[in-house]
């Protein structure tokens, strides 16, 4: 029992002796930026993506010793925190980073069904936040201290239609997509107005859906086929791509297939084969043919890493520069952090033709970026191909 | 031995105060906490006052641990056993009294003085109250899941449909009637009036989830285990894929700006509400009736119950407070989708029940407090969270079959009773 004693006393002791070694180190000023990423649940790639992107920026920031704004240089942290892809753990998060961690910043969440409630609390904490990959209108609308670093559903459908217009010429359309997935199904019926806007009502020859997870599309194909499409546009995710063009050329569709950003995953590529090449997708960037920044920032993700980013990854170095430049436009923190917040989403607001490797961006009022889209090509190595821009 | 002494007269002392010392100790941490907290805290080199307990630094920055559990140590432990001790024959002294009185009003006293403490406490930071309902609303989840999976003995899988039932019908009926709102347009009623009608909106959102609970009970019940555990997931899909394709409350992109109503008051009122209501329940001859349906329905039915209004009644009276629940996560959230009443709340809330222990209202609240926290303090581990939190779940089925805690309900009046009592009647 003795023994026992003492060494309860004498951890007791050790632990004691920890608690000073925090001693000494007075609280030097930092700039919080908190990632509001889905490191765990159903995304874990996106999490991933969102983290390295994160870090690599942070690294870059520390070889420079700081984020000079005005005239101190401050040291910069990182406040990394995991919503599990689930939406009250992204609102958990965010309340935590603001209030507990007290962050400048947030930089997340990315789907939408967490963007959106988590949003609401960085308004109500009036705390500027920047999803880099939330498509939903309301994650922004309505809510003047957040931001988003991608173009909308609205922008993409209409961008699809003009490039096919434009590249084949055709009147006669097809869609294909999943009822019960918000992003394909809001996408689906944009591009549906614009195509009928610029061909008139009735182009669409075709218009069909399925729902997540279903693997057998055949009569939706058939019916596609025998519609006379010239084309046919699914904004489906890279599993259901490779399903779909491959049934598609079993039952004899052999028109161009077209896409949205949601086919910028390499899995794309590894799962369709070469069922896919040749065909084209409007997205925010293209790894293969970039030029300038964006090469420079693929070459060295790919080295650290060791893969190509997809545009999550992008998207995200670009949301966290537009909050560094907002917060070096600030020319100078007060160190009162409800100020210093205001100041961030004053100047975030302001910032226009920022040049991102993701194209150039302007924000909107309601926090949306004004941006181009780019068209990529698969090409017959299996690569994104960069093929051209289209401009709203 | 010396220890083992000291040990035994701790535990002695400890068991000499009735809960009334506990709580006011409590209290008094609480309101010590939010007086010298943050002076102490920067005393201690940290940064803050540790959110919750300092469980979090404990992955994110265990270099603080230490100070934390210092802080821990002088904030809570001492101040709570100080006057816990201290007040011992008061506290006993009026326990006695209101043991005298009705068991609802010392109930009422006791859930008072709860809430007080939850109200200090929570005051010091946003973070802690956030979780604090949240916590709270999955205590309530997980107790209606136990009625159906444990005192009914049979294994639902659709309690995230109940629940997102719950959540869409309160929130339709808010949005409509209390605020502007894109969906439905500008609002019917005074949004003053909106927290008084909140309750409703939330019996609302559990009478349709209690509906959908009939529908599912008609065809099921007339098979058992296995099958209802199918018919039962198989309703969970049928309400996400339903809700995805109702546009008017906006499909799968989902819905969202409900006023933030569900404060702590609301939200401690549900769940001891809840609480309370269950308790009586398992212990009524219709909860006890519903346990000998679990064991041998055949002998149950030559005993006179009526086995298959019983286990109606106790499945939609599950879906009830899951619906109840639901009402209440939708307005903290204050945005839902369909996709997130899917498998993955399934399994958490599954887990809930049986680590806590099965057929038991203290294990379902041991339970969802525990897998919460444990969810909470090991988020920095990232992807090995769900290494560690799957095999607590495997050691504990293991060593204690049943949960943590099975087989024990609250006897209100005998947790109450004061404790000089208690001990004589144990000599």
């Amino acid at each position: 029992m003795r023994k026992i004693t003492t060494a309860i006393v004498l951890v007791l002791a050790v632990m004691l002796a920890f608690t000073f070694i925090a001693c000494g180190k007075k609280a030097q000023p930092t700039i919080k930026i908190g990632i509001n990423a889905p490191i765990t649940g159903d995304i874990p790639k996106v999490g991933e993506g969102t983290r390295f992107a994160a870090q690599m920026w942070l690294e870059q920031i520390q070889q420079q010793g700081g984020l000079q704004v005005g005239d101190t240089l401050y040291p910069v942290q990182l406040v990394i925190e995991d919503n599990e892809s689930k939406a009250e753990s992204a609102v958990k998060a965010n309340t935590k980073m603001i209030t507990e961690d007290e962050v400048l910043i947030i930089i997340g969440p990315q789907a939408s069904k967490q963007a959106v409630p988590a949003g609401g609390v960085a308004n109500d904490y009036q705390t500027p936040m920047i999803s880099p990959w939330s498509t939903n209108p309301d994650t922004t609308e309505g809510r003047p201290f957040v931001f988003r670093g991608c173009f909308l559903d609205p922008f993409q459908g209409p961008v699809v239609a003009k490039f096919v217009d434009e590249e084949f010429g055709f009147t006669k359309a097809a869609v294909l997509y999943d009822v019960a997935s918000d992003y394909p199904k809001g996408l689906a019926e944009f591009f549906r107005s614009a195509w009928e806007e610029l061909h008139g009502p009735g182009s669409v020859v075709a218009y069909e859906s399925f729902t997540t997870r279903d693997a057998d599309f055949s009569s939706q194909l058939t019916k596609i086929r025998n519609s006379g499409a010239e084309f046919l546009f699914t904004p489906q995710y890279y599993n259901e791509v490779a399903l779909i063009v491959k049934q598609a050329r079993e039952l004899g569709f052999d028109n161009p297939i077209v896409g949205s950003d949601s086919w910028g995953s390499a899995e794309t590529v590894a799962l369709c084969g070469e069922s896919c090449y040749g065909q084209f997708f409007s997205t925010h960037y293209a790894a293969a043919g970039a030029v300038g920044e964006t090469k420079a920032f693929i070459d060295r993700y790919a080295e650290k890493y060791g893969y190509v980013p997809d545009d999550v990854a992008a998207l995200t170095w670009d949301s966290i520069r537009l909050a560094q430049q907002a917060i070096l436009a600030t020319g100078g923190l007060t160190g009162d952090i409800k100020k210093d917040r205001q100041a961030v989403r004053d100047q975030l607001a302001r910032i226009s033709d920022f040049e991102g490797i993701t194209g150039n961006m302007t924000f909107t009022e309601e926090g949306d970026p004004i941006k181009c889209a780019v068209i990529v090509r698969i090409s017959e190595a299996g690569e994104f191909e960069f093929y051209r821009q289209v401009c709203p | 031995m010396r220890l083992a002494a000291l040990w035994g007269w701790v535990w002695r002392s400890a068991a000499a105060v009735p809960p009334l010392g506990w709580l006011i100790g409590a209290f008094c941490a609480a309101v010590l906490e939010l007086l010298i907290g943050y002076e102490l805290a920067i005393m201690l080199y940290l940064p803050k006052v540790p959110p919750l307990f300092g469980a979090t630094l404990l992955f994110q920055n265990p270099l603080l641990f230490p100070a934390t559990l210092l802080f821990d140590l002088l904030v809570y432990i001492l101040p709570v056993c100080a006057v816990a001790f201290g007040t011992q024959r008061l506290t006993d002294r009026a326990a006695a009294f209101l043991e005298h009185r009705p068991t609802w009003l010392a109930a009422l006293m006791h859930l008072v003085l709860m809430y007080a403490i939850l109200h200090v406490w929570t005051e010091a930071s946003a973070y802690r109250l956030q979780v604090s309902k949240l916590v709270m609303i999955a205590v309530m989840l997980t107790l209606s899941l136990n009625v159906i999976n444990g005192y009914m003995g049979e294994f639902s899988c659709s309690h995230p449909g109940f629940m997102a039932l719950g959540a869409y019908a309160a929130s339709v009926f808010t949005l409509v009637l209390f605020t502007q709102d894109r969906l439905f347009g500008p609002a019917l009623l005074p949004a003053a009036l909106g927290p008084f009608c909140y309750p409703l909106a939330l019996f609302i959102g559990g009478m349709t989830a209690a509906l959908g609970a009939l529908v599912v009970a008609i065809p099921s019940f007339r098979t058992r285990g296995d099958y209802l555990a199918i018919i039962s997931l198989a309703f969970m899909f049928i309400v996400k894929s339903a809700i995805e394709n109702i546009e008017p409350v906006g499909g799968p992109r989902g819905m969202g700006g409900q006023p933030n109503w569900s404060t702590l008051p609301v939200v401690f009122t549900a769940m001891a509400l809840c609480i309370w209501i269950i308790n009586n329940f398992v212990r009524s001859t219709l909860g006890k009736a519903l346990n000998a349906v679990r064991d041998n329905e055949t002998a149950a039915d030559a005993m006179t119950i009526n086995t298959r209004r019983t286990k109606m009644v106790a499945f939609m009276f599950g879906a009830f407070w899951a619906g109840v629940a639901g009402g209440l996560y939708a307005h903290e959230v204050r945005h839902v989708t369909p996709g997130g009443f899917g498998i993955q709340m399934l399994a958490e809330q599954l887990a809930m029940v049986y680590f806590g222990g099965l057929n038991s209202v203290v294990g379902s609240v041991v339970g969802a407090v525990s897998i919460s926290m444990v969810s909470e303090v090991l988020k920095p581990l990232g992807l090995y969270k769900w290494l560690v939190i799957p095999l607590i779940l495997i050691l504990v089925m293991i060593f204690r079959p049943t949960g943590l805690i099975a087989f024990r309900d609250f006897d209100i009046k005998r947790i109450l009773a004061p404790r000089k009592a208690a001990l004589k009647r144990r000599e």
